[in-house]
């Protein structure tokens, strides 16, 4: 049951086939989430996300704050968490799962936003480390409760495989595709995206920890982090290449001999 | 992308594979920081072209006056997961297909050199087919199979196995792969024109134009590969010496192939 859940949720069916935008009418929700940015949840939470969560941490109280400060009556609380069901071992309360899965989806679309792959030529796409910082940057203001994001996220529970996951590399996925990037029709594709997440959860783990001014060291541990995974991608590129020439070279070689005598 | 789609067989931009092109290392110039990227066996693949960089996209501005008013329905979750299975299993099928070829190629070129022209016009289909489907799997973001270094080796397998065996058995599993594609094709042909009438804003319905693009591909191609099958017959397919064992057996492991293709 777990099993199947992980499989389908976390590798094959959120990686689906993304339709040319210009030919349909914009899509009702921000999937995955079930609003959009002109609802009231979505006002509710990016201000609970901006504003309290930097003072209370991803809590009850940072959305009720967020409440009270809109107007509106701290009940709401139950309609925010409504499309998650309840976790069973861990104590989270729905409002602030959906809290946190907005803080994934949302900063996830903000990060590529004006960008256009289908449109723009590929040499005017940012590249794939600008994005990355770019995504590390917009974490800054809530620094301090990275921790404890990250221990939310990383619990084993069910929401680990249906947000945590999914979103991990839909965001990968996304900084791929709307970088300049090389991409593949491969393993390569899979890959590349795993070194990605793997990247982006190292250096925000060492966000976690990371005390110096303005996160500047987090900042240089990414770009080094990415550009060792893209050198690790060189040494097989080169390893596999040179194999390639030695298998044709003594093809070849032996098809002479054949052919001489 | 669009002239890419619609371009007619023949008139191949891609240069011919031959042995010379093999050993060639490609180099991506558009990557902007120097950085060499991931790839598994470039040098096997027939081509480094990549069909969305030589056709350079049209200024954001022209395309915005582009943008069609009447617009569709959003497609369905099930829509969207059948397109995606369908760009994932077709791009596996060509690639296949071409490395069946190049398979084929590397044994019987030397012994049966009259067959050489038949033998490259074929793979030089299926690599402008290999191409199309690798673009869009590119374009719409569709996964690529994770079995794809299986069916590489699995491919190259089948098509030096037979070729070695003779002539005629190649031409054999030329036409059981290609029964089974084009069989294949039709079907999706069948769904692509039957479930993907959307609404449309101004009140009538219709089928968005990249659908419609997608099945005017698959159509082209479903007709390529008849065609190849005609040839495969006419070079004696069917006196290959255990013809229904050959025939029957690679029929099977095709559609085993396209199963789990479509899935994993």
């Amino acid at each position: 049951m777990l099993n199947r859940s992980i499989l389908k949720k976390g590798l094959f069916s959120y990686r689906s086939y993304h339709p040319s935008l210009k030919e349909y009418v914009k899509p009702a929700t921000l999937s995955p989430l079930t609003y959009n940015k002109e609802s009231v949840q979505y006002k509710i939470l990016s201000n609970a996300l901006t504003k309290w969560v930097p003072k209370h941490g991803f809590k009850e109280k940072a959305i009720t704050d967020s409440l009270n400060e809109l107007g509106f009556s701290s009940s709401l609380l139950s309609v925010i968490g409504a499309s998650n069901s309840p976790a069973i071992f861990r104590s989270i309360s729905p409002a602030v799962m959906e809290l946190i899965k907005f803080q994934l989806v949302s900063k996830r679309y903000e990060l590529t936003e004006n960008l256009c792959p289908d449109t723009t030529p590929k040499n005017e796409l940012p590249s794939l480390e600008s994005l990355l910082l770019k995504r590390l940057e917009m974490d800054k203001a809530i620094g301090k409760q990275i921790p404890h994001l990250f221990a939310e996220l990383a619990t084993p529970s069910s929401f680990l495989f249906d947000v945590a996951l999914p979103e991990l590399h839909r965001l990968s996925d996304d900084m791929i595709y709307f970088s300049n990037e090389k991409d593949h029709h491969d393993m390569a594709w899979y890959t590349k995206r795993l070194g990605v997440s793997c990247a982006y959860v190292s250096s925000k783990l060492y966000m976690a920890q990371d005390n110096s001014r303005d996160f500047e060291d987090t900042l240089s541990f990414a770009k080094d982090k990415l550009h060792r995974i893209m050198k690790l991608g060189e040494y097989y590129n080169n390893t596999e290449e040179y194999a390639w020439y030695m298998f044709m070279v003594s093809t070849n070689l032996v098809r002479a001999r054949l052919a001489r005598s | 992308m669009t002239a890419e789609l619609q371009q007619p067989k023949g008139n191949h931009r891609y240069q011919e594979p031959s042995q010379a092109r093999m050993l060639k290392i490609p180099y991506n110039s558009t990557l902007s920081s120097g950085i060499r990227s991931f790839s598994v066996l470039s040098g096997l693949r027939a081509t480094t072209i990549e069909p969305s960089n030589t056709n350079h996209p049209k200024s954001q501005s022209h395309l915005k006056n582009d943008e069609p008013t009447v617009k569709h329905a959003n497609l369905s979750n099930a829509q969207k997961a059948y397109l995606d299975r369908a760009i994932r299993v077709d791009q596996a099928g060509e690639l296949g297909a071409n490395y069946i070829y190049a398979g084929q190629m590397f044994v019987l070129l030397r012994k049966h050199p009259h067959l050489k022209p038949i033998l490259t016009h074929m793979w030089e289909q299926e690599v402008h087919h290999h191409n199309t489907f690798n673009a869009l799997q590119l374009k719409n973001r569709v996964r690529p199979s994770l079995l794809t270094p299986f069916w590489k080796v699995g491919a190259i397998a089948m098509g030096v196995t037979t070729a070695a065996i003779s002539p005629e058995a190649a031409m054999a599993c030329t036409e059981a792969v290609e029964t089974v594609i084009g069989g294949h094709y039709n079907e999706q042909l069948r769904v692509l024109t039957n479930q993907f009438e959307l609404d449309k804003t101004d009140g009538t319905r219709g089928v968005p134009k990249e659908v419609r693009k997608l099945i005017n591909t698959i159509k082209e191609f479903r007709d390529q590969e008849l065609e190849h099958l005609d040839t495969a017959i006419k070079n004696d397919s069917k006196e290959a010496v255990p013809y229904k064992i050959i025939t029957e057996g690679i029929k099977g492991i095709c559609r085993i192939a396209v199963w789990s293709a479509e899935r994993i």
